[in-house]
């Protein structure tokens, strides 16, 4: 462990960009989510197909393949067009956190689609049918009765995504986000001491994710405060 | 920018050329995880806490850390120890494809034990009765009850984790393995046009998921056509 010593500071602030990418990739997952499970609930056939498509081909390609081809594909397209206009330019690219964040948060929002797909016809009708004996509008329905229903049901599901989330933004190293495992290649360079350093950024990730189910259990716990019964 | 289609058709087939490695590694891996699951599962529901406890470490540290960082710590990691190099296991963990096929079915090992163990859960306590009425040991009831229904339970679940599998496949490209994620990033290395490459890759990929849901669906039909449409009970 002496070999860890000098480390302590960049394995930190590895683990701080871990947060930053997992905090953004968890908005954008939750909103391409969302655009999916409402694609697929609408009416439009064509919403429904783009939507499908868009569970299909994230689901069954490999995330490292996602995460080369958003990388390297920006960064072609981001070169040719600068050198529309300056030609001396050699290689433009949108940082590689950027991309990652991107990718991941495409990769997950796919079987986030599904699962708040799920929530939202998980409601029970009956709830439905009293909201509406009690006059309630369609608006007031959404806030008063789906969404607290919908979010019990979700959540068990949204804790997987996440730990989906965090333990990806390690393949995010592969197209040299300096994050923690980037971090351990570096120490390994200065001390040759593999096992110790990439048993740190395993260490990281189990608290992590420890700290992802522990929330999320609270949550439900907090969630489920008032149903009778387990659910 | 232009999309070169003699790119695609030229690199198609030697990107297929790993289409070999890649099952290799997905066989090899499913079979043992599957065998790990098995023993994890039995240890779990033994009832003895000195079985219970290190199966739920094992399958804690394995699904809460990145499988990149397990083929990592397996592949240069390992080797750092002297007692490890000189032991006999050094002649497959000398190899990244060894190295590989251990993280991949250490990994899935640990996931595919928790369908298992949702499968066995969800067995009705009333068939297990009927078979203690019916004087049936442990072992029988386990044999004859558990096993075929949890193994009907777990099947969806189980043919998510194969795909996930597969797709971890790829992963062994960091390890200078040369399935066809690493042919493809040598060809966009050399040729610079990883729209076509990884985007015709993807599609290889998304074959192979396709197949491996239809073999799935298939088994489970047949395993489930003689219960009653209503459900699985």
């Amino acid at each position: 462990m002496d070999a860890v010593a000098g480390w302590w500071d960049d394995y930190f602030w590895g683990s701080m960009v871990v947060l930053q990418v997992f905090f953004a990739s968890l908005v954008l997952m939750v909103v391409f989510g969302l655009i999916g499970s409402a694609a697929k609930l609408s009416d439009s056939k064509i919403a429904q197909k783009i939507a499908a498509a868009y569970t299909v081909v994230f689901r069954g390609t490999p995330e490292i393949l996602v995460i080369l081809l958003l990388y390297f594909g920006s960064a072609i397209t981001i070169t040719s067009i600068a050198q529309v206009f300056n030609p001396d330019i050699k290689f433009l690219d949108i940082p590689p956190i950027w991309a990652g964040t991107f990718a991941i948060g495409l990769i997950v929002g796919s079987y986030a689609t599904e699962t708040f797909r799920g929530a939202f016809l998980g409601v029970k009708p009956g709830s439905i049918e009293a909201a509406r004996a009690l006059g309630m509008s369609n608006f007031q329905t959404f806030i008063y009765i789906r969404v607290p229903e919908m979010w019990r049901l979700a959540l068990p599901p949204f804790g997987n995504h996440m730990l989906s989330l965090i333990k990806d933004t390690a393949l995010i190293s592969i197209i040299g986000l300096n994050e923690t495992f980037f971090v351990a290649s570096q120490a390994i360079a200065s001390t040759g001491k593999p096992f110790t350093m990439y048993i740190v950024v395993g260490c990281i990730y189990l608290a992590f994710s420890s700290i992802i189910t522990l929330s999320v259990m609270g949550m439900e716990k907090f969630g489920n405060r008032t149903t009778v019964g387990a659910r | 920018m232009n999309f070169d289609l003699e790119l695609i058709t030229g690199s198609i087939p030697r990107m297929l050329v790993g289409i070999g490695l890649t099952f290799e590694l997905m066989f090899l891996s499913a079979v043992i995880g599957l065998a790990l699951a098995i023993i994890l599962l039995l240890m779990r529901i033994s009832g003895k806490w000195y079985l219970n406890w290190p199966a739920q470490v094992f399958i804690y540290v394995f699904r809460g850390t990145p499988i990149l960082v397990q083929i990592f710590i397996i592949y240069y990691g390992l080797p750092q120890f002297d007692f490890i190099r000189e032991s006999i296991f050094w002649p497959i963990l000398r190899e990244p494809f060894g190295s590989a096929v251990l993280a991949l079915s250490l990994n899935t090992g640990a996931y595919v034990s928790e369908i298992l163990r949702g499968g066995v859960l969800g067995v009705d306590r009333g068939l297990l009765e009927a078979g203690s009425a019916l004087g049936m040991s442990a072992r029988h009831k386990f044999i004859y009850i558990t096993t075929p229904i949890a193994a009907r339970l777990a099947l969806p679940a189980y043919s998510n984790d194969v795909i996930s599998l597969m797709k971890a496949t790829s992963l062994a490209s960091t390890i200078t393995l040369m399935d066809m994620t690493g042919i493809a990033r040598t060809i966009v290395a050399q040729t610079f046009a990883p729209y076509e490459i990884f985007i015709s890759l993807a599609i290889v990929y998304m074959i192979l998921t396709y197949f491996i849901q239809k073999t799935f669906g298939r088994i489970e039909r047949r395993l489930s056509n003689y219960v009653n449409p209503e459900g699985l009970e």
